[in-house]
């Protein structure tokens, strides 16, 4: 048995810290970038304004430094809002962002970006004669969404959402710099404390990629699922 | 005959795209078991009179009556628009439409596509559906093909489920938009086939069409378009045996 210095424990719980950062930020990210990419493609610039204006910075702009931005930044709006309605109320509330949620809204708000590109993308690829056909049989809009836009945009969406999950995943090892006991955080600890890099890092590394095989079956399973009709072999059959 | 006997009337219809004036006038009245066949060449305006009965195309002035329902509009900014889009909703789900690129959902098999409206917008069982549906796919020759995807059928095969699709909807009117222009010759005889057969029992349609003998042997009435104004109209006998317009004579040419 490996002897962890007595990190073995913290390290498995920094390992679950990091996959409920990656699938909580994955979720809102997801989210976030189908309101936007719908935003992207509805008939109000001034919406469309603001949202270009979102892709833009949070795509220009490093992770990192989002991530500080928003936690720090995150912070002293919080604090501004709460003391404004202190001298109104005459009450002495404190509310401290709490390092979790900061890091899992960060990830979404810059991954939300990208997933709204990959959705953008993916609902112009959809043959407009499917949601013709939709609107002649009399759906309503949602109906039409969820029975035919979602399903055939899906298709064209799943290799670049798949990518972005995965730059996500990784991303999540920026929260350390906030305060997040992730499993990067706590190997490095390990590490400085036992000089054995070798020790805790590669755990580190298997632990990714456990987390990114597993999403693998689940992606191979959605797309099994969003392809049912593309393939043709039984054409002319 | 009051109005709210009859399937489908217009009346009226203008339509343009950014100026241009697309339809100048247009009406139409589709009795009880007409079958409404409209001609002319590309460009006069017969496919974007067809869409803009079930409103796929907003019409800019002009009234569409269903069964004595008349489609509201209201106008903002300027544009014209329905006024209220569940009825909208409503009517077209009265008015089966088959496309010239079939537009069969991709994702869903041949059964799934014809009861997909019957469940999700009529709210019908999905049991009562699928009979209804097996049935219908008997009749146009595909009940082998219930559960093959659109991707795995022929286009003569796709336009004969969208036609099943269309008809599971117990439509009042049936709206054909070129059915047979984007099949292989060999294809078209199969459909027109199934078309002919649902003439026969009566069904109400309205066809844009370029079969000139579909037109002449099936319609009760044939309506000849030009530059988005009616040129010529009446029976087929009529149209086919005795134009007057020259327009038409060289439309048709020598072989009627």
């Amino acid at each position: 048995m490996i002897d962890f210095h007595g990190y073995g424990w913290r390290l498995l719980g920094g390992a679950l810290l990091t996959a409920e950062l990656a699938v909580l930020s994955l979720v809102l990210a997801l989210m976030i970038g189908l309101v936007v990419a719908s935003i992207k493609l509805s008939r109000s610039s001034v919406l469309r304004g603001f949202a270009l204006l979102y892709t833009t910075i949070i795509r220009g702009v490093p992770d990192l430094v989002m991530m500080m931005l928003l936690f720090y930044g995150g912070q002293i709006g919080v604090n501004m809002v709460v003391d404004q309605f202190n001298s109104w109320l005459g009450t002495n509330v404190f509310i401290n962002v709490n390092a979790f949620m900061a890091g899992v809204i960060t990830l979404a708000v810059i991954y939300g970006a990208y997933m709204s590109e990959t959705f953008r993308g993916a609902f112009l690829a959809v043959d407009a004669g499917q949601m013709e056909a939709a609107r002649a049989y009399g759906m309503s809009g949602w109906l039409a969404f969820r029975r035919v836009r979602f399903p055939l945009m899906m298709r064209h969406a799943l290799p670049g959402i798949n990518n972005n999950w995965m730059v996500l995943l990784k991303s999540t090892a920026l929260v350390s710099i906030i305060g997040l006991s992730d499993m990067v955080h706590i190997a490095d600890q390990a590490t400085k404390a036992t000089h054995q890099p070798f020790l805790f890092m590669v755990p580190v590394g298997l632990g990714y990629l456990a987390i990114t095989s597993v999403s693998e079956l689940a992606v191979r399973w959605l797309r099994q699922r969003y392809d049912a009709g593309f393939h043709t072999a039984k054409r002319g059959a | 005959m009051a109005d709210n006997a009859i399937p489908l009337v217009v009346r009226d219809l203008h339509k343009s795209f950014n100026d241009n004036p697309v339809l100048e006038g247009l009406s139409l009245e589709a009795h009880e078991g007409d079958v409404i066949s409209l001609i002319g060449a590309s460009g006069s305006g017969k496919s974007t009179f067809l869409r803009c009965m079930n409103l796929l195309e907003i019409p800019n002035a002009g009234d569409i009556v269903v069964h004595g329902e008349s489609v509201k509009f209201k106008t903002r900014r300027g544009e014209r628009e329905p006024a209220d889009w569940k009825q909208v909703e409503r009517i077209r789900a009265r008015l089966s439409m088959v496309f010239q690129g079939f537009n069969l959902w991709a994702h869903m098999t041949l059964i799934g596509n014809v009861i997909e409206a019957p469940v999700h917008v009529l709210g019908k069982s999905k049991k009562e559906a699928r009979e209804h549906a097996m049935a219908l796919l008997e009749r146009v020759g595909l009940a082998d093909r219930a559960d093959y995807f659109p991707a795995q059928l022929s286009g003569g095969q796709q336009q004969r489920g969208a036609i099943a699709r269309a008809l599971a909807m117990d439509p009042e009117v049936m709206l054909f938009d070129e059915p047979t222009s984007a099949l292989d010759p060999e294809l078209v005889g199969d459909v027109l086939k199934v078309m002919r057969e649902l003439a026969d029992e009566g069904r109400t349609m309205v066809v844009v069409t370029h079969e000139m003998d579909f037109a002449r042997d099936v319609s009760s009435q044939v309506i000849y378009l030009h530059q988005g104004r009616v040129e010529e109209a009446g029976k087929p006998e009529d149209v086919f045996g005795n134009p007057s317009s020259e327009r038409l004579k060289q439309f048709l040419g020598p072989r009627f």
